[in-house]
């Protein structure tokens, strides 16, 4: 009997892939082996979740009841909305396959279809479901980032990650994601987010989901709205904190959101969207990186409208889940790594412990309570290969380098640059935060290196 | 059943014969020596300054001379009732607080009551202090004075328990439960220290020779409080570093790296200046001096080995290639000059309500309220403020810690742990400062304006109904005051 239209076009994807060590930053873990779903999609190009392919050697694709497999590889990935395009090296594997077409959000209480290959079987398999609710949330791929998604109670399971969630033929969401601890709840990236990525490669380059780089607060309390002279009880909410330089250039704290996008803007921060109450962010990311949202604004006790512009955030990477390799830089057995959010979860299950506040607080929070003093990059000396030149040395590793020297390290190019042109006798490396520093000599510590980088098996003295 | 009966016999016997045995001449001495010492405490709940539970504990302390008792300072802190019992029985007579220093963490304690001396002895102090051997630890058990041995590790610096500076401590290896209750360590007998702490087989005394140079200072009204070096030094193990910095001759000294700035105090030594000599003594490259009675010991000793805090101490230092000579200021050890204060005694904890919010300056014993992981359970931002040196300028940080929920905050109720900046244009670094800016409201609003990072950048109140909401929310929610700034004797 032949199969129903849209399992045709359902995919198995397997993955072979190896992540990096990011406390030892030249090491991979093995690797791993695992399978997710995906979709045929118009162009000859299948739709899955970026965390499918994340650090992927190789992905094989087959096709519903076809056992041959099919080399594939990514042509697009966007981490920040966990989706991912790929392409097949044989073009043969499309014939036959109708790419399914992409619909609209669905509303709650209606019934969605979930299609992939979950664990459990080697089949492909059903789940039904009905959308719970729509709402923002925290994508756990980037870590950091929160768009829009579909709670349904059809059964997501791994193995499902990247297949489509039908409704009507037409695909309504990809399903990516469930919550630890909670029942029944599955959730999907829906078609906002879908069509907003699709649009964002049209160019050939995949930039992400813009920011306004503000922080709305709630405007509820009355004084407050007496205080900015606001008319209405209900329709508005401030501005707290300007953040990127486009939002200090255009708009004041203060001000207060009346509009976004052609939504009005309720007290509490949301506005309504497709019948949904949802945080009022969604009108920016809506919009393409590099636009200008339509924005209007109370400031003064008059209306102001504004075409402000909107950009990805990139300064905030490190915050999140990265997917390129870890820079590093080996010097005289010192490996200096960025610190990044990944960087610290190589401590362990308890990293945030076993970090402390200090590294916390330079990675998550010195950027918005003292931008003056925060850096780009901040720079860690992760760890010390013994060596006679470094054997000396108190400190030993997984501390944030302040200065090489005399120079402030604001990057891991700050860094290197402050070690290859520095002429004195001995290197100076300062620490801060009770630490103080250590020297090496600088004769001995170039004669060490090469033989460091050989004794411990390590390729290149930097990745960047 | 004739077993059965034997048993029985010879376990009374035994337990008899344990009863009537009399006491040796060591248990007399320190029964005569030791009393037991009843603390009843207010307990301070932090989430809810104005509510406070109390506690009792049962602790120790030593006969001295001048009919008073010495003890460690440790939940002596905010008592409202003191007791003594002598010979571990019988009437407990009232007894005060006759001194207290929590930074060196001693205390003596007297009893009005002239009969309760009767039969007491004071105590003899070992000097020197033996830093090996088998010692003696005895206190107070059921009415039974409990002898048990225990074994002098070493003699060490390390952090005084209601402190953050540095004193000699006793290092006792011992396999006894429930110590640090100020029970007695006693050799030959003599007293050489006073428990303050356990964790597993290891606990520590503050010694005798320490004890008796404070008794002294404060015997002779001239105690000025503890000293510390108000620096960070590190071990000069690397000799690279030394080569750097241009040490001539031999390998020795360690390296400052950071100054803890107090406002006020001038610090004479810099970072990267190496400590070669501290009061006379070489330093060498683990940050240890030869002291004369008790051998390496760590360079801290120094800042207590007769000095007191503001004694100026001789340094050599080695300064950009050259020796030079310095007198150094030992600090004093005082809460108050730390941006988030660590301990605050005697004082139940401060506050000002408007409105239902409710501030209240941030403080080590606040975030202490978030248990025992409270440097990880604490919001960072505000354990982070612990690091903040304070200045002239800017000398403390005070919280909207909560909001009581009524209609005038209506919007903010969720708004807590949140750092003030500045109130009605005016920079907020205590209560009575908020206090004086809610005094002077812009127009007829509060701009109440929150340190930068902070979650929340702004909030404004109406500054004509505050008055009433603030009674109405006293009500609602029984506080005695709503506002409470001051010290023990202005309890709300």
């Amino acid at each position: 009997m032949e199969a129903a239209e849209p399992e045709k076009s359902v995919i198995q994807i397997f993955t072979f892939s190896q992540e990096p060590d990011w406390d030892e930053p030249w090491n991979s873990s093995q690797v791993r082996r695992a399978t997710g779903s995906g979709f045929v999609i118009e162009g000859n190009r299948i739709m899955t979740n970026a965390h499918v392919v994340s650090w992927a050697k190789q992905i094989m694709v087959r096709r519903f009841q076809d056992s041959r497999p099919h080399l594939a590889q990514v042509a697009y990935v966007g981490h920040d909305c966990d989706l991912a395009l790929l392409e097949v090296e044989d073009e043969t594997f499309f014939e036959g396959l109708k790419p399914l077409p992409i619909g609209v959000l669905p509303e709650v209480r209606s019934v969605v279809n979930t299609i992939g290959y979950p664990a459990g079987g080697e089949q492909i398999s059903y789940t039904s479901g009905v959308v719970s609710r729509v709402e923002l949330i925290n994508y756990v791929q980037p870590g950091n980032r929160s768009l829009l998604a579909v709670q349904t109670d059809a059964a997501i399971n791994p193995g499902n990650s990247g297949g489509p969630v039908m409704m009507d033929d037409q695909v309504v969401g990809v399903a990516f994601q469930g919550t630890p601890g909670l029942e029944n709840t599955g959730f999907f990236i829906p078609p906002p987010v879908i069509q907003h990525f699709l649009k964002d490669v049209q160019d050939t380059h995949y930039h992400g989901f813009p920011q306004a780089g503000i922080r709305l607060s709630p405007l509820i309390n009355p004084a407050y709205r007496k205080y900015l002279k606001l008319e209405s009880p209900d329709l508005g909410a401030r501005i707290d904190t300007l953040m990127s330089d486009s939002a200090k250039e255009f708009l004041r704290e203060d001000d207060v959101l009346l509009e976004a996008n052609g939504y009005p803007v309720s007290a509490d921060t949301t506005i309504l969207y497709e019948g949904n109450q949802v945080h009022g962010g969604i009108a920016f990311s809506q919009a393409q990186h590099n636009s200008k949202v339509p924005v209007k604004i109370w400031r003064d006790g008059g209306e102001l409208e504004l075409e402000l512009p909107v950009f990805v955030n990139y300064k905030d990477r490190l915050e999140g889940n990265q997917y390129v390799p870890p820079k590093y830089f080996a010097y005289a057995g010192l490996i200096f790594t960025p610190l990044s959010r990944d960087y610290l979860s190589s401590f362990g299950q308890n990293w945030s412990s076993v970090a402390g506040i200090g590294l916390l607080y330079e990675l998550f929070y010195r950027k918005n309570t003292e931008p003056e003093r925060s850096r780009t990059e901040p720079v860690m000396l992760s760890t010390v290969l013994a060596h006679p030149v470094n054997a000396n040395m108190e400190i030993r590793g997984r501390v944030l380098v302040d200065s090489v020297n005399g120079k402030r390290i604001d990057s891991m190019t700050d860094l290197i640059k402050a070690f290859e042109s520095h002429e004195g006798s001995h290197h100076l490396i300062e620490f801060g935060e009770r630490l103080g520093f250590e020297c090496l000599d600088r004769d001995a510590a170039n004669s060490a290196n090469n033989q460091i980088l050989q004794t411990y098996g390590i390729q290149l003295d930097r990745q960047l | 059943m004739i077993r059965i009966f034997s048993s029985l016999l010879l376990a009374a016997l035994t337990s008899s014969a344990v009863l009537t045995v009399k006491a040796e001449p060591e248990s007399d001495l320190w029964g005569r020596s030791l009393v037991q010492i009843e603390s009843t405490r207010h307990q301070y709940e932090f989430f809810q300054p104005w509510s406070r539970r109390t506690s009792s504990n049962s602790k120790f302390g030593v006969v001295v001379g001048g009919q008073r008792i010495l003890t460690t300072a440790d939940y002596l802190f905010d008592h409202t009732v003191l007791r003594v019992q002598k010979g571990g029985r019988g009437a407990w007579y009232e007894a005060s607080l006759k001194w207290i220093d929590y930074h060196a963490n001693l205390a003596l304690v007297e009893v009005e009551d002239t009969g309760f001396w009767t039969g007491l002895k004071p105590v003899k102090f070992a000097d020197p202090v033996p830093v090996t051997g088998e010692a003696k630890l005895i206190r107070w058990n059921d009415g039974r004075l409990e002898m048990r041995r225990l074994e002098i590790n070493r003699l060490r610096m390390g952090r005084s328990a209601l402190s953050y500076v540095d004193l000699p401590q006793l290092e006792l290896d011992s396999e006894i439960d429930g110590v640090g209750w100020s029970e007695a360590v006693v050799y030959q007998g003599s007293l050489i220290g006073l428990t303050t702490s356990q964790a597993r087989s290891k606990c520590t005394a503050v010694p005798s020779f320490f004890i008796e140079k404070v008794l002294e200072e404060v015997e002779q009204q001239r105690f000025l409080g503890v000293g510390y070096f108000n620096f960070y030094w590190k071990k000069a193990e690397n000799p690279a570093v030394l080569d750097y910095l241009k040490l001539e001759g031999e390998k020795r000294g360690v390296i400052v790296t950071e100054i803890i700035s107090i406002p006020g105090h001038e610090t004479r030594v810099k970072p990267k200046d190496i400590l070669l000599k501290v009061d006379g003594f070489d330093i060498d490259i683990t940050g240890d001096y030869l002291d004369p009675v008790y051998g390496n010991m760590m360079l801290e000793r120094l800042a207590t080995r007769g000095h007191w805090a503001g004694d100026k101490i001789p340094m050599t230092v080695w300064r950009d290639g050259a020796e030079i000579e310095l007198e150094f200021k030992l600090a004093t050890a005082d809460y108050n000059k730390e941006y988030v204060p660590s301990a605050r005694f005697d004082m139940p904890p401060e506050y000002l309500m408007a409105g239902g919010l409710v501030f209240q300056p941030l403080t080590e014993p606040y975030l202490r309220s978030w248990g025992s992981e409270w440097q990880r359970r604490a919001p960072v931002r505000l354990v982070r403020l612990k690091e903040r040196r304070p200045t002239e300028e800017n000398p403390g940080c005070v919280l909207l810690s909560l909001v009581l929920p009524d209609s005038y905050n209506l919007g903010y109720q969720d708004y807590r742990y949140l750092a003030l900046d500045k109130v009605n244009g005016m920079k907020i670094t205590n209560l009575p400062e908020l206090k004086h800016a809610l005094d002077h409201p812009k127009e007829s609003f509060h701009v109440i304006e929150f340190l930068p990072g902070e979650s929340v950048q702004k909030m404004v109140l109406d500054a004509v109904q505050l008055k009433s909401a603030t009674q109405r929310v006293m009500f609602d929610y029984r506080l005695p005051t709503d506002y409470f700034v001051g010290s023990k004797d202005s309890e709300p």
